[in-house]
């Protein structure tokens, strides 16, 4: 047990003791590895451990938070009571007795970090390196990174809520520099998953990957500037999907939409997006990247079918905002760690498969850029402008994928791009990002098939 | 709390040659108030310890927020795993210390944190009320105000102690505003350690109007134009590439910086300073995390690469002295600074026939590559014909190389602005760039 169940609730009750009306405990202790290797030799192997408590306590609307990283029993319970003195009311709120949940049985690994030795994590990583380096003389340098993360939480509120449950996350990221006539170019790769070791040493090809990376850098180091101008897009399966998450999976978070901040604000049951999609924000999917058995507030993860046929569902709703929107919690509160409060973000979000084919998107488009692969991006969740830059790009012509072109980002606005999405096929596939926001930096999925979008900003150095 | 003295006895036992401790405790407070209330309100506290000790000539590192003499051991022994598998040629350093310190003032400011928090409220809630005020087309406000204390001690076995104690506070605003056709938003920081330096009147002002003047926005056609960027737009691109002043990233061969030291990398306006005695900057410092002094140098001067940032491994390798900017296991800049030019802003605008005011670009950590300095950005801002602001601009990508940029620059402003990024920049006016619009 993280900490007594005694002092959690000695701790919840002085969270109340000045009229909260909500209060919550969460512990966590998480040990993680980082593993660089540059040029296949290894540079670092840092370990670090996290441990720390985080109380919240709530009335109505007013929400205060604290976070320390004493196990000390006093520490904690001055600052429950520090936090209680924002409060001032007669009328007190019961606690009621913790009923403990069964630890989270899912998403389990099967070979747990710890019990990995740290030689054998290097192996992986120099078998990845040497398929990298040796795929092209023009590889200049491969970067790898190794990452594993043994989350332990104890979640526990006034409501009577105790959950404890151990997250597992492993990466790895190869990255790869080709470099010719004084022209650099990269291209990186970055499985993951939220299981064991399993995924890394028995179920992917860390060779296969290796040689993707490279394959990317030496394609983008042969390719054209990108013509600029608006045209055609049609964004490949995988992590194509961030357009999603970035342009329309952010505003629709309670985060931005309870402060009225989202331009998906009182459009609930209305049509948000062309009619051929649908779009699924999914926490409970055995293993994945974004995967919990609760969120961070100890609610169960739930499948959320955000957009069906183009008509918005659901929102992604954390129990607090959820009192602003007079709204249930959706099991969407998560937190990069203690030292983050709680708030609505998306798990693993996905447009679901269309009707079309790869091949007919591609044989249906006369002129338009195939974004193979996308980068990061971000949104203005105000007005829904959004970014993300393509990193392998090909021109279309003729209803033929054409040269590769590099450097180009795509700009648009989220409510705007959704009517816009035209055609989708049918190979849905999923990829591993990064997500921050006001609850820090957290693991989340994206996925779509491969669709096309009729018009879009298209940002390169070619000109117009 | 650690007995430091104990850790290093049983490091030396169990075999670690050298063996360096870095404790850093801060406490933190934040307020957040929407539609005229507190809406959260934190208090945090924060202990971390990084240990880094050179076992059979290798560094190991471990860091934990469980401190206590018990895990003496387990902390050695997991230094000591960590050493073992390091493979690469870097040296293993743990510095003996240079002669002097140069003391920064001001890092510290006690009247700050004496401060009654119910002022800061009151202050942030005045906010608040002129930002709805302001204008009717104001829809939306929130405003939050962090502050945050931060103390270091750097201890190691070379006989090497070192001090530091820091606070810092900073006010956001964020705004969004509507008329009938259009939402647009507006958003600064202001960061200081002096409360008596937050104009609120100002930051609402600008925050405000610089979002009101972006209703309606629109792409322009894509083409090249002349183009002048902001000192926060020009942070952000600089925030974007500053990895290409690292040592580690040239002699990687991933800096598009290599091999050229000496050589004319920008206009000779431009001027690059990396000023760790900066006033009323969190970030200043006396040493490094290595424990090295640190100091004020040019990285760029007059347009010609002067020096890349050093810590103790990447100097040895170039045969030079640690710049003192070993930080966090990596190379950072203290405080980064483009300086001022001489050209004040209003003639700088004057002298655009045909182009684009760039007050805001996104996506810096994705539509920009560090490596090849291509970028591709989505930014926002005014299109400026024959000197005179015409109509706002958004949803448009500009495009170029970064080292491209830096020597098309024509006019650098006379007025710089403290980032959000900690990056200090004036506004400054480039040739020619392309602009994606519709």
């Amino acid at each position: 047990m993280l900490l007594e169940k005694k002092l959690i609730e000695e701790l919840l009750d002085a969270g109340l003791s000045r009229g909260a009306d909500f209060a919550e405990v969460f512990v966590e202790e998480t040990d993680s590895t980082m593993l660089q290797s540059l040029s296949g030799k290894l540079e670092k192997a840092n370990s670090s451990k996290l441990f720390g408590v985080g109380i919240r306590l709530a009335k109505k609307f007013q929400t205060v938070y604290g976070y320390t990283n004493s196990q000390n029993p006093e520490d904690l319970l001055k600052l429950a009571d520090d936090l209680s003195k924002s409060f001032s009311d007669d009328q007190l709120t019961k606690r009621v007795p913790l009923m403990e949940l069964e630890v989270g049985p899912r998403h389990n690994a099967e070979i747990k970090p710890q019990d990995v030795p740290l030689t054998d994590k290097v192996a992986l990583m120099k078998k990845a390196y040497k398929a990298a380096a040796d795929y092209d003389e023009v590889i200049q340098q491969v970067i790898i990174y190794l990452l594993d993360n043994t989350q332990n939480v104890l979640i526990a509120n006034s409501e009577g809520r105790f959950v404890t449950e151990t997250r597992y996350r492993v990466r790895i990221g190869i990255n790869s520099v080709a470099a010719k006539d004084g022209v650099m170019q990269t291209g990186g790769v970055g499985p993951g998953s939220g299981k064991g070791f399993e995924y890394l040493f028995n179920e992917i090809d860390v060779e296969e990957y290796g040689k993707e990376a490279s394959r990317i850098a030496i394609t983008m180091l042969n390719a054209e500037e990108c013509p600029s101008g608006v045209m055609p897009v049609v964004i490949h399966n995988g992590f194509g999907g961030v357009i999603f998450h970035e342009a329309c999976g952010h505003p629709l978070e309670a985060t931005s939409v309870a402060k009225n901040a989202s331009v998906f604000c009182n459009k609930m049951g209305t049509k948000v997006a062309s009619d051929i999609v649908t779009a699924i924000d999914d926490g409970t999917i055995e293993n994945r990247w974004g995967s919990a058995n609760y969120d961070d507030e100890g609610y169960p993860q739930q499948r959320r079918v955000l957009i069906e046929n183009g008509v918005l569902k659901s929102y992604m709703i954390d129990k607090l905002n959820g009192r602003r929107m007079n709204a249930e919690a959706t099991g969407s509160s998560r937190r990069q760690n203690y030292k983050f409060a709680p708030t609505s973000r998306m798990s693993n979000t996905y447009i679901d498969n269309g009707e079309s084919t790869f091949d007919e998107i591609i044989q249906d488009t006369k002129y338009g850029l195939f974004a193979a692969k996308l980068g990061g991006g971000s949104v203005n969740p105000g007005n829904g402008d959004f970014n993300f830059a393509v990193m392998e790009g090909y021109m279309i012509r003729d209803g033929k994928i054409a040269e590769p072109v590099r450097g180009a980002s795509l700009v648009g606005n989220g409510a705007n791009i959704l009517y816009k999405i035209d055609m989708i096929a049918n190979n849905l596939e999923s990829a591993r990002g990064m997500c921050g926001s006001v609850s820090g930096s957290i693991p989340a999925d994206v996925g779509q098939p491969t669709l096309r979008v009729t018009e879009i900003t298209v940002g390169g150095k070619r000109g117009a | 709390m650690l007995n430091i003295d104990k850790l290093f006895q049983v490091a030396k036992e169990k075999g670690i040659q050298d063996i360096q401790v870095y404790l850093s405790t801060s406490t933190n407070l934040s307020v957040e108030i929407f539609e005229g209330e507190v809406d959260k309100y934190e208090i945090a506290d924060n202990t971390s310890l990084t240990v880094k000790g050179v076992f059979n000539n290798k560094m190991g590192v471990y860091s934990t927020e469980v401190i206590s003499d018990e895990l003496i051991d387990e902390i050695v022994d997991t230094v000591i795993a960590s050493a073992k598998v390091i493979d690469s040629d870097d040296d293993a350093i743990i510095y003996e210390g240079d002669d002097q310190y140069e003391e920064v003032e001001g890092l510290y400011n006690d009247d700050l944190t004496q401060l009654d928090v119910a002022k800061k409220i009151e202050t942030l809630k005045k906010m608040d009320q002129k930002f709805h005020n302001f204008d009717k087309r104001v829809k939306n406000v929130e405003t939050s105000y962090t502050e945050t204390i931060n103390s270091i001690l750097l201890q190691n076995s070379k006989g090497l102690k070192l001090e530091n104690k820091a606070n810092a506070s900073y006010i956001v605003g964020q705004v969004i505003v509507a008329d009938e056709n259009d939402q647009r938003t507006g958003f600064d920081v202001k960061i200081t350690n002096d409360f008596n330096d937050y104009n609120i009147d100002e930051l609402v002002e600008e925050i405000t109007n610089d979002a009101l003047n972006s209703l309606g926005a629109q792409p322009v056609p894509s083409k090249n134009y002349e183009i002048l960027f902001s000192g926060l737009s020009l942070a952000t691109l600089f925030s974007a590439f500053q990895n290409v002043f690292s040592a580690q990233a040239v002699q990687k061969g991933i800096s598009l910086l290599k091999g050229k030291l000496g050589e004319v990398v920008g206009s000779e306006l431009i001027n690059v300073v990396d000023d760790p005695f900066m006033k009323k900057s969190a970030s200043s410092r006396s040493f490094d995390d290595e424990g090295v002094a640190t100091k004020h140098k040019y990285l760029i001067k007059n347009g010609v690469l002067n020096t890349y940032l050093h810590n103790l491994v990447t100097a040895k390798k170039d045969g030079v002295k640690s710049t003192g900017n070993g930080f966090g296991g990596g190379i950072r800049a203290v405080n980064m600074m483009i300086e001022p030019g001489l050209t004040p802003f209003d003639e700088m605008l004057a002298s655009v026939k045909d182009g684009i005011y760039i007050t805001n670009v996104q996506g810096a950590h994705a539509g920009a590559n560090p490596v090849s300095g291509d970028f591709s950005l989505q930014a926002a801002g005014y299109y400026v014909v024959d000197g005179k602001i015409v109509s706002p601009v958004a949803l448009i990508t500009v495009a170029g190389n970064f080292l491209e940029m830096l020597k098309d620059v024509i006019l650098v402003g006379n007025e710089s602005k403290m980032t959000y990024y900690g990056i200090t920049c004036p506004a400054v006016k480039v040739k020619s760039m392309i602009v994606s619009g519709k």
